[in-house]
């Protein structure tokens, strides 16, 4: 290895660029300003696999794969089974989780909204069930997660 | 770096070294990789974050974009591709209200209505509507009703946007006005009524099977509106419409009907629930009241079509993830529009709105775009500072610094902030 060959690799080694594998050469010399180099955390890489190309059908027919879901984990208590499968009806449950904590009257008010107004077919005593859960884990005084 | 001279600090800057600086600092933010994540959940205070505090997700033609809810689908941009005048489509906000969301569109059988009280009810195809009507273009934002909704305060429910529910391009389609003389609206009409191919499982006539948007029929905003078949010269991604939605330049987005399939001349006021129950805003200066006089429910409340999106501008970067050197120049860029005429002014604040200084604004395409603003900041010392921008737009409408608060969560245009670090040399 040259000298001028060495340099270079220290000046990459500041700007924070050297590949893996280079702690010898780190260990080997002192670096001006180097705080903390060769910080790898453990973990998966965020990784989704790429799309595929459209296939060759030149139909009409213009569309693409499915909407991706999610169940949120909501909190454990009595209620949950009831609120995962009525207001599961028409929207998912990130629809809570999303939510800021909200007052006992405004779940009460958003419950009504979902029956009252849009129809939702849940029984009075689900209902009751439903927003008692609410009051319970999503006011800003319960919630917690 | 102390030791640089002017000299040798610009051909560093020049080299490659300095993009690793610069673009770490400028897009810290664009990926999902973070060393702490932010919160779960905001509030009960106001959320402090640009975004909302969502998980980046990925969905058909779409890059990462940040979930509000995933049944029906709600996405919203991430701050960083704000950079630039025209929102990529890839990157462009999503907001449906319902679940069933087509998949997929047959455009042999698919037809762009126009019915109710026309002389000559119109059947289109999709070939017709491109072949046989001149393409016209615009470059328009659409803005949710709701964005920056998580800033309220008292929170109300609803999607809790940051400021990432809204999106600038160049939209290119049909004239409304030139399908409407070719329908013959006949007199007597009041309002026209605009609904799309994506439903809900709710029973019929409540809200929750359909959505319906009126305009009335005098509205001049109708003269710039458009049945828009591309978006950026491309066609509209499915998430935001395909194969057509109305454009409506100056209007909240939730008049930007998706997938656009009916258009109805009525002969009386919409009374549909997305018109006289949702989407309504106090009749009072800037839609502005208070959670007793809504509780109250004495309010006087009109379809939030009634008004044009407010003037707002946004601080793009420096985003405040990353401490910025000390002694550098900050080069601080960000957009501004307004609904109602031209940005004509954007001003920066080094000193958290104490005073201004005018802001150089970027190229002009037209005015219902986004017109990009920068400024060169010379902190003058290290250490902790809030820079703010506000813009005017051309009649005069100047950027309030009042938060705003009504039960919907709408109309959202206070002065925009954003806390910098300054580190020491």
């Amino acid at each position: 290895m040259t000298g001028n060959r060495c340099l270079g690799i220290v000046l990459l080694a500041a700007a924070g660029a050297l590949a893996p594998g280079s702690t010898a050469l780190s260990q080997a010399r002192k670096v001006p300003g180097l705080v903390q180099e060769g910080n790898y955390a453990p973990g998966n890489l965020g990784m989704q696999m790429q799309p595929a190309p459209q296939n060759n059908d030149a139909g009409a027919v213009y569309g693409v794969g499915p909407w991706p879901t999610y169940t949120p984990p909501l909190a454990d208590g009595d209620g949950r089974e009831l609120v995962q499968s009525f207001c599961g009806i028409c929207h998912s449950t990130t629809y809570i989780t999303m939510q800021p904590p909200l007052t006992s009257a405004t779940w009460e008010a958003v419950v009504n909204k979902m029956i009252g107004t849009f129809g939702a077919p849940i029984p009075e005593p689900s209902a009751q069930a439903i927003l008692a859960y609410l009051k319970s884990h999503y006011t800003p005084e319960t919630r917690k997660e | 770096m102390g030791r640089l001279s002017r000299r040798s600090l610009l051909a560093w800057l020049g080299s490659g070294a300095a993009g690793l600086v610069f673009s770490g600092q400028a897009r810290a933010q664009v990926g999902p990789r973070a060393a702490t994540p932010l919160p779960s959940f905001t509030g009960p205070g106001a959320n402090p974050y640009w975004n909302g505090v969502n998980p980046f997700v990925s969905y058909p033609q779409k890059l990462p974009l940040l979930r509000i809810t995933d049944r029906g689908i709600q996405l919203e941009t991430p701050r960083p591709y704000f950079l630039s005048p025209f929102t990529p489509n890839a990157a462009f906000y999503v907001r449906y209200h319902l679940e069933l969301i087509p998949n997929a569109v047959d455009l042999s059988t698919w037809r762009l209505s126009l019915e109710g009280n026309v002389e000559r009810p119109l059947q289109l195809g999709f070939d017709e509507l491109v072949k046989n009507f001149k393409a016209v273009s615009v470059a328009a934002v659409n803005q949710c009703s709701g964005n920056s909704r998580s800033r309220f305060q008292p929170r109300v429910p609803g999607a809790q946007w940051g400021n990432g529910a809204m999106g600038n391009a160049r939209w290119t389609g049909v004239r409304l006005r030139e399908l409407l003389a070719s329908a013959g609206i006949k007199s007597g009409t009041v309002q026209l009524q605009f609904q799309g191919l994506d439903r809900g499982p709710g029973p019929e006539g409540k809200g929750a099977d359909a959505v319906m948007k009126s305009l009335d029929l005098t509205d001049p905003a109708l003269d710039d509106a458009l049945v828009a078949y591309l978006m950026n010269d491309e066609p509209l991604p499915m998430l935001n419409g395909f194969p057509i939605r109305l454009v409506v330049p100056g209007k909240f987005g939730v008049y930007w009907i998706k997938h656009l399939t009916w258009i109805r001349a009525l002969t009386s006021e919409d009374t549909n629930y997305w018109m006289a129950t949702a989407y309504r805003i106090p009749d009072t200066a800037r839609g502005n009241t208070t959670p007793a006089d809504a509780a109250a429910g004495k309010l006087k409340t009109v379809p939030i079509g009634h008004v044009r999106m407010p003037v707002r501008s946004f601080i793009v970067v420096p985003d405040g993830s990353s401490k910025l050197p000390s002694g550098l120049p900050v080069r601080v860029q960000g957009i501004a529009f307004s609904g109602d005429g031209p940005v004509v002014k954007v001003e920066f604040s080094e000193n958290d709105g104490r005073s201004w200084v005018e802001a150089r604004l970027g190229a002009d395409h037209g005015p219902y775009s986004f017109r990009t603003w920068e400024h060169t900041w010379r902190p003058s010392r290290a250490g902790k500072h809030v820079i703010a921008v506000r813009a005017t737009d051309g009649r005069g409408n100047v950027q309030p610094d009042a938060p705003v608060w009504n039960p919907g969560g709408y109309l959202w245009n206070r002065v925009e902030r954003q806390a910098l670090i300054v580190g020491a040399g």
